[in-house]
């Protein structure tokens, strides 16, 4: 089971691919900031699926899931837990 | 004659074959590269030369990994598409309006309503007026143009990736069977047109769908497969195309409007910057377009129009419509002189006066100030023009003032439901970055009943013909090839005839 330092290690490298070497707070948006765009998305999506299990045709699928690292864990936490 | 030597003198002819001597032994050089499959150079200030370089396709997609990258793009789209549809907003979306994904640029939530459906509206009116009765749409999306142009239509193919997407849209089909009836259903690429056979449709539509497209050599083999299944007096309508002119534009639009007051002009340049850099999505030039007559004769000529609309957004401000008109019909020509609009400033109604003078004359006008993006134009040039420290909210207000002097282009569409009996026509043929557009006013009852007169539009620089599209994703392989063609010169060439840039490029093909 991977936990929050995996997820925010994994969002800071895709922020560090795209070119944006600042700072990352877990409360930190991504998505509708700016800092990652929509096609970054998919990223974070396929390493929800294959390190988690998450099935997004089973729980839906909105930005706001995957904004923040905060985001990110709570969606986790929920479905690890339906589960 | 040297007349205090009595020696010949190295000057005009012999300098010159000299000079072009060398520039031919550079070019001789980067040709021998196989990702090289056009070269040429030229003669800077003082002996520095640049290099202009069109790359082989085939070198670039498989020895620098374009291929397998863009298919990698193309898998990750459809993944967006499939995602836009799993949220609660997609379950309840109405009929024929499913906007899910259309987001701004600007403020980065969803577009308003009110300008999605003025979108539509205007995308449908264009498509109907090429008299569509046998279409076929790729990247039909949910179905926006599939409900409202399929009732027009024999038969409507709608062709997209994305299995999420197509569900949305089957259960839309099943709401209405007098159009499902008239619509087929297909999951495929947009590259696998070749399941269609030759002169199949009449209307091939790709409209908001080439920006998801990996790169231009990408869209060339989906067009050549498009024009091949339109049969002649048909067309290929490429609709909300992302603009290569306006792309620079387009990014200082965006940043200034998401900077907060206090950022500095340096680092709003910086953003601007990063932005054109990290673009995803393929922002195209009209040249692009205009160039396929050339490589596909079936296409007998092509309109490159703005967009209706009036709504202020980034679709009616930096995108625009190509329509690919596949074998020759019987237009009505029109080739009379255009005025320019830049003598004389005309406004509105100076131009209504005009057309009510002349009620039997076809009019040009040339290079009208685009009012949807002055502020912006106006913004670029102080952005551009000083190094001198400024904010973004001083930028604003300055830009502000500067605005107001130019025409909507909606506001001349408008004049089509007056009385003066004119059809208008609005292009953007002449690729020029500072927006400007060019009108032409018909009478109506010249019109020989055609919807689409040949007009002959002011002609784009040749410069404009040098780059087609932006090349996202790909700027680690491209500085790659320019790398290896710099070392390549440095090993084969004198030190002074090695060039101080390479560039590459789409096309030579109008600079000879």
């Amino acid at each position: 089971m991977k936990g929050r330092a995996e997820i925010h290690e994994f969002v800071q490298g895709l922020l560090t691919a795209s070119g944006d070497d600042g700072p990352l707070a877990d409360s930190d948006s991504l998505l509708f900031s700016g800092r990652l765009q929509s096609i970054d998305a998919v990223e974070i999506v396929v390493f929800l699926e294959e390190n988690f299990g998450i099935d997004f045709a089973q729980v839906g699928f909105d930005k706001e899931q995957i904004d923040s690292v905060d985001a990110i864990c709570t969606l986790t936490e929920t479905v690890t837990k339906s589960n | 004659m040297d007349p205090l030597t009595n020696n010949s003198i190295d000057v005009g002819p012999n300098r010159e074959a000299q000079r072009a001597e060398r520039l031919a032994a550079i070019e001789r050089a980067l040709l021998t590269h196989p990702g090289v499959r056009e070269a040429a150079v030229i003669q800077m200030s003082g002996n520095h030369v640049a290099a202009f370089v069109v790359p082989d396709s085939k070198f670039i997609d498989n020895d620098l990994g374009r291929a397998a990258a863009g298919s990698a793009i193309v898998g990750k789209w459809r993944k967006i598409f499939d995602l836009s549809q799993l949220s609660k907003q997609a379950n309840s979306a109405s009929v024929g309006f499913n906007t899910m994904g259309w987001d701004s640029s600007y403020t980065r939530g969803a577009i308003p309503d009110e300008e999605m459906h003025e979108w539509v509206e205007n995308t449908v009116g264009d498509i109907l007026r090429l008299k569509p009765r046998f279409l076929c749409e790729i990247g039909c999306g949910t179905g926006m143009l599939v409900m409202r142009v399929a009732p027009h239509c024999e038969r409507y193919v709608a062709v997209d990736q994305s299995p999420a997407v197509l569900g949305r849209l089957r259960e839309q089909l099943r709401t209405a069977p007098d159009v499902a009836a008239r619509v087929e259903v297909v999951e495929s690429q947009a590259a696998q047109l070749d399941r269609f056979s030759e002169n199949t449709f009449d209307t091939l539509v790709l409209s908001s769908v080439v920006q998801f497209f990996p790169n231009v050599d990408y869209l060339s083999k989906v067009l050549e497969n498009a024009i091949n299944i339109v049969r002649p007096g048909g067309h290929v309508y490429v609709g909300d195309v992302r603009s290569l002119p306006l792309f620079r534009l387009f990014a200082t639009s965006v940043e200034l409007f998401q900077s907060a007051d206090q950022l500095s002009a340096a680092e709003l340049r910086e953003r601007i910057r990063r932005r054109v850099d990290r673009e995803p999505e393929l922002v195209l030039s009209p040249a692009f377009f205009l160039s396929l007559p050339r490589r596909f004769p079936k296409v007998s000529r092509v309109d490159i129009r703005p967009l209706r609309g009036r709504a202020d957004n980034e679709m009616t401000r930096f995108r625009y419509e190509a329509i690919l008109h596949v074998g020759h019909d019987n237009a009505p020509v029109f080739d009379s002189e255009f005025l320019d609009w830049a003598e004389r400033r005309w406004g509105l109604d100076e131009i209504r006066s005009m057309l009510r003078l002349h009620p039997s004359q076809a009019i040009g006008i040339k290079g009208i100030r685009n009012a949807r993006i002055e502020k912006d134009l106006a913004a670029m040039a102080i952005l551009d023009g000083t190094d001198a420290g400024f904010t973004a909210g001083e930028l604003r207000k300055k830009s502000e003032q500067s605005a107001n002097k130019g025409i909507h282009a909606q506001a001349l569409f408008d004049l089509e439901n007056e009385d003066q009996g004119f059809a208008v026509f609005l292009s953007w043929v002449a690729c020029r970055n500072d927006g400007t557009f060019d009108a032409f006013f018909i009478p109506k009852q010249n019109l020989q009943g055609s919807t689409f007169p040949a007009i002959n539009w002011p002609a784009p620089d040749a410069s404009a013909f040098l780059h087609h599209a932006n090349a996202p994703g790909q700027g680690k392989m491209r500085n790659d090839l320019t790398n290896r063609l710099m070392e390549l010169c440095k090993q084969n060439l004198p030190q002074d005839s090695v060039p101080r840039e390479i560039i590459l490029v789409d096309s030579l093909e109008h600079t000879s």
